[in-house]
């Protein structure tokens, strides 16, 4: 579609093209909107920029090697996707994960959500205005990076898991530091708390913008901090819970009005609870092997369909795996928190103001390769 | 939320209804539906509080299987329910119960070239416009399998049994 003037001279509506390149889509997502002086009257998301056929490689080769495809889908819950995934093989072929790996796997991937909550922190508020934050944020980002960057050599897009556990165990090194880091941000989160959420611009751009009702998010899809905003507290960790993550004690945060407020109040206690889990972790790390004794080479998964699903930072991730008896899968598919989240935007942003509508599509916390996959 | 009350519901409008084990397959219920009572199902599913997981198809012979799935909130319920779509390759769409079917729909319309009866804007999502036909995940005539080879076999099958799933090399 071209921009286009169209021939209401009185109201001056025009088609704006915002992206594929746009700073504030955070990737290669396209908006057409349709714009009324700065009210947008109709938003037009366009998608499929990023689209790398993840699904039609899973059906090329054995299911294990597609373990490195699921980290590049999400790039900031990598680790999460490589849970996911691992997870949906051991229970297709009854594979058990060591309880240390489980552990592990608990404490990396709640890292890696704090990681992507301060990565969102930090961006959301440039978005609006906000310069400073987002230093704030990659410095302590930064640390988390280092961290997991010791342990599974890559610093984004980690393939860590394996199906029977984690390819390489922590150390002591990991610990102490994860134990620091723990200390660090906590003692940060004043700071946050004092620097930006009391301000009354922000509160100005964040409250009664971008509302949603528990309603609109199941007729949507839409999970995450933004359907616990609403008031849900649906969190896969507690609703169906997978892992060892019964074992610990955390809270699912929620807030009640739905705005963009709601969701920015939501993921900022998240990271606590995040911080809460691995401090009980690392406290209970059970010893003894981080991959199960037999895993065979060729993983033959028995006919049938299975689906896992975990809560990823940005809401619930499924693979939905069909299976015919060989080690290649037959189909898999990737249901993606964003794809869901964004695809209630042209309801939610219809009449808004265009700066609004900024604030709305940054409070869906969106990775763009994860929608087009 | 009612379980029984929600299985009840189904039974009066499925061709059958079966309940899975979740440690093994990761959902609780199987479904399958004639096309034309989808979008009845859907207004149902909604109604007992819903939402819509993802919507996807999935290549087998005798025809596509659309695959809906929906989980709730309150209470762990997660649903797999399918439908082959008819032998013009149409099957009626749930986008103005469930909103967010519409991008799935046009996703499942270019990946599989399943039409969405009464879908408001089946145009091209992920694919580029001119890939309109390119349909990627429909199998070939080669690696076209019959439904019942990717279905979990029944309890008397022998690689179905809990002992042989755990130790693949087995099977």
């Amino acid at each position: 579609m071209n921009v286009e003037v169209l021939e209401d001279e009185r109201h001056h509506r025009f088609v704006l093209n915002m992206g594929p390149q746009h700073p504030s889509t955070h990737g290669v997502l396209r908006v057409l909107l349709e714009l009324e002086g700065e009210y947008a009257m109709s938003l037009l998301p366009v998608l499929g920029y990023g689209h790398r056929c993840h699904e039609k490689i899973a059906e090329f080769k054995p299911a294990k090697s597609f373990m490195p495809n699921t980290a590049r889908m999400d790039y900031l819950g990598a680790l999460i996707y490589n849970h996911g995934y691992a997870q949906l093989l051991e229970k297709a072929t009854g594979v058990e994960a060591p309880r240390r790996a489980e552990y592990i796997r608990v404490i990396t991937s709640e890292l890696n959500r704090i990681q992507s909550h301060l990565l969102w922190y930090g961006a959301y508020l440039l978005d609006l205005g906000a310069f400073t934050p987002i230093m704030y944020a990659f410095d302590d980002r930064e640390e988390i990076l280092d961290i997991l960057e010791d342990i599974t050599g890559s610093r984004l897009t980690y393939c860590y898991y394996r199906v029977g556990g984690v390819c390489k165990d922590i150390d002591d090194k990991f610990v102490t530091r994860t134990r620091a880091f723990i200390d660090r941000l906590r003692g940060r989160f004043p700071m946050y708390d004092e620097l930006v959420n009391g301000n009354v611009i922000l509160q100005k751009r964040l409250i009664n913008v971008g509302d949603l009702t528990p309603q609109t998010c199941y007729r949507y899809g839409i999970t995450g901090p933004l359907l616990r905003g609403t008031g849900v507290a649906y969190d896969l960790r507690r609703a169906e819970p997978y892992s060892v993550y019964p074992e610990f004690d955390f809270e699912v945060p929620t807030e009640t009005s739905g705005d963009c407020m709601a969701s920015f109040k939501v993921r900022f206690r998240e990271m606590e609870q995040s911080l809460r889990i691995i401090e009980q972790a690392l406290d209970k790390l059970p010893e003894g092997p981080v991959m199960a004794a037999k895993v065979p080479k060729k993983l033959k998964i028995p006919a049938g369909d299975y689906n896992s699903s975990v809560e990823a930072p940005r809401g619930e991730l499924s693979y939905y795996l069909v299976a015919d008896g060989s080690d290649v899968p037959y189909r898999l598919k990737v249901r993606t928190p964003s794809f869901s989240n964004l695809s209630v935007v042209p309801e939610m942003c219809e009449g808004m103001l265009l700066s609004d509508v900024v604030s709305a599509m940054g409070s869906l916390d969106l990775v763009i390769p994860e929608i087009d996959r | 939320m009612d379980v029984k009350s929600v299985v009840q519901q189904w039974q009066k409008m499925a061709t059958s209804v079966e309940e899975v084990d979740y440690a093994v397959s990761g959902y609780d219920y199987s479904i399958c539906l004639e096309g034309a009572t989808v979008p009845a199902f859907a207004s149902m599913m909604l109604e007992a509080g819903f939402y819509l997981v993802d919507l996807m198809a999935v290549h087998v012979e005798p025809a596509i299987e659309v695959v809906y799935q929906l989980a709730h909130v309150e209470t762990r319920c997660r649903v797999m329910a399918r439908a082959f779509v008819d032998e013009k390759g149409e099957i009626p769409s749930i986008t103005d119960i469930y909103q967010g079917a519409n991008w799935h729909e046009r996703e499942t319309r270019d990946f599989h070239g399943v039409v969405f009866v009464g879908h408001p804007n089946l145009e091209p999502l992920i694919l580029a416009e001119e890939d309109v036909d390119l349909k990627p995940l429909l199998k070939t005539e080669k690696t076209l399998k019959d439904v019942a080879a990717v279905r979990r076999g029944q309890p008397e099958d022998e690689a179905a049994k809990p002992e042989a799933v755990k130790s693949p090399e087995q099977s």
